[in-house]
């Protein structure tokens, strides 16, 4: 599964941050992006406009920000966090990280610890394959229809249509009606003439 | 052979180094309208040949090249007027030039048989084309005139850039997915007309990044700042 990897690397030291990007790089991580940062108040803001799947920091740079303060503000809970570790710093507060890299980890150990932390977040998230359901939800989109029609058409509640959308676009990747209507005639969910936003071109 | 350089560009690099070791920087050059054939001359003396701020143009410059924007000098008192023609020519650029080519090359190289799929392929793009269009008629529209007016110092547009921070969003993620949509999806031969606008449309999505972080990363702030000065004192 090659979803796009997004890691932000925050450390005050322009030599270790570079340092982590390089070895990260070594990694191969399926073009993963990989942003860096320097101080924690740019990135509040950053994590705040952007989702990012790893966030590397070094817990000293938090200053008194927590990390359950950071993770919260940003809304994503999926993210994952290690902690760059290059002194003593307590178990106390290594315990809310996922994940501790120490400054003298090889490369090796640095990929073993990522992939470990990869594959615990796409086996919880991810299975590309739709359900009958979905299929049926994706045909419905893709006519037009809203998702109370959804709904009312298929005796669920809204809400839990809005559940399967969510669901289906993680699966797919594709968060646009006109993405899904490729998606469906390739797959042959629907043939063009069902379709109504096709159809008036 | 032309020095390696290090760090970024400065007022007395030789132009035509910079382009010919980055040559993106091309389109820098074409969206400030300025002419090639610059000789010997230096990144300083072009930028006075075509009447372009050349503390813009390296700011610009050097986003592109380090996507690095530089916080310790004061680089907010970029000059507008230079920005907004910058931005102007590159919204041109992407929806009168790049986007219609990219779309007359996918037409061409869509697989004939595949009728109904292509009409859904080329219906998405015109859909993001449309929201492209959209998105830069808004800045053109609303955010540069109010730009112009603080300029001149006559306040009074009804609008801060804060209105603009808020609902300005990534233009290409749209576009990234098509790619990804028609990697994944679209069945065909790899033919070299497919694989033309494959390359086409990676190079637009960069191009559209980078236009996204000159407005969040240099024209926004430079905006700012010139909020901050009173009506009559600006510029």
């Amino acid at each position: 599964m090659n979803l796009h990897l997004k890691i932000i690397v925050a450390e005050s030291s322009v030599i270790i941050r570079t340092g982590i990007v390089s070895v990260l790089q070594q990694l191969n991580l399926n073009n993963a992006g990989i942003s860096e940062i320097e101080d924690p108040e740019r990135l509040r803001n950053l994590l705040n406009r952007q989702k990012y799947n790893i966030l590397i920091i070094n817990p000293v740079m938090l200053g008194f920000f927590s990390l359950q303060q950071i993770k919260k503000d940003s809304a994503n809970n999926e993210m994952k966090c290690i902690a760059l570790q290059n002194s003593l710093i307590d178990n106390a507060v290594l315990k809310n990280y996922d994940e501790v890299i120490s400054l003298y980890d090889s490369v090796e150990n640095v990929r073993e610890k990522i992939n470990n932390l990869i594959t615990i977040s796409e086996s919880a998230t991810n299975n590309e394959s739709l359900t009958a359901r979905e299929k049926e939800i994706i045909v419905c989109v893709i006519k037009g229809m809203t998702n109370k029609q959804i709904a009312d058409e298929l005796c669920l509640s809204t809400h839990t249509v809005v559940s399967h959308r969510r669901n289906i676009a993680a699966k797919l990747q594709i968060h646009s009606t006109s993405g899904l209507t490729i998606f469906a005639i390739v797959n042959k969910l629907v043939e063009l003439d069902e379709i109504k936003n096709c159809q008036q071109r | 052979m032309p020095k390696l350089k290090i760090g970024k560009y400065k007022e007395s690099d030789s132009m035509s180094n910079l382009i010919c070791q980055n040559y993106p920087a091309l389109l820098v050059l074409s969206r400030f309208e300025m002419k090639l054939g610059f000789k010997d001359k230096s990144i300083g003396e072009v930028c006075h040949d075509n009447n372009v701020d050349t503390k813009t143009f390296l700011a610009i410059i050097n986003l592109l090249l380090c996507d690095d924007v530089n916080h310790n000098c004061s680089n907010h008192s970029l000059f507008a007027p230079s920005l907004i023609l910058y931005l102007h020519n590159s919204h041109d650029y992407f929806v009168n030039y790049r986007l219609p080519d990219i779309r007359e090359k996918l037409k061409n190289a869509l697989t004939q048989d595949l009728k109904d799929l292509n009409k859904a392929v080329l219906y998405y793009f015109d859909e993001y084309v449309s929201e492209v269009r959209k998105h830069m008629s808004y800045e053109e529209k609303t955010v540069f005139p109010y730009v112009r007016s603080l300029i001149e110092g006559r306040k009074k547009i009804r609008y801060n850039i804060g209105i603009f921070i808020k609902q300005h969003n990534q233009i290409e993620a749209k576009l990234t997915e098509f790619k990804n949509i028609m990697i994944k999806y679209y069945e065909t031969e790899s033919t070299n007309e497919i694989d033309n606008v494959l390359f086409d449309i990676f190079n637009c999505e960069n191009d559209l990044a980078l236009h996204n972080s000159v407005e969040d990363k240099l024209f926004v702030p430079a905006i700012m700042e010139l909020e901050l000065k009173k009506p009559d004192s600006a510029l």
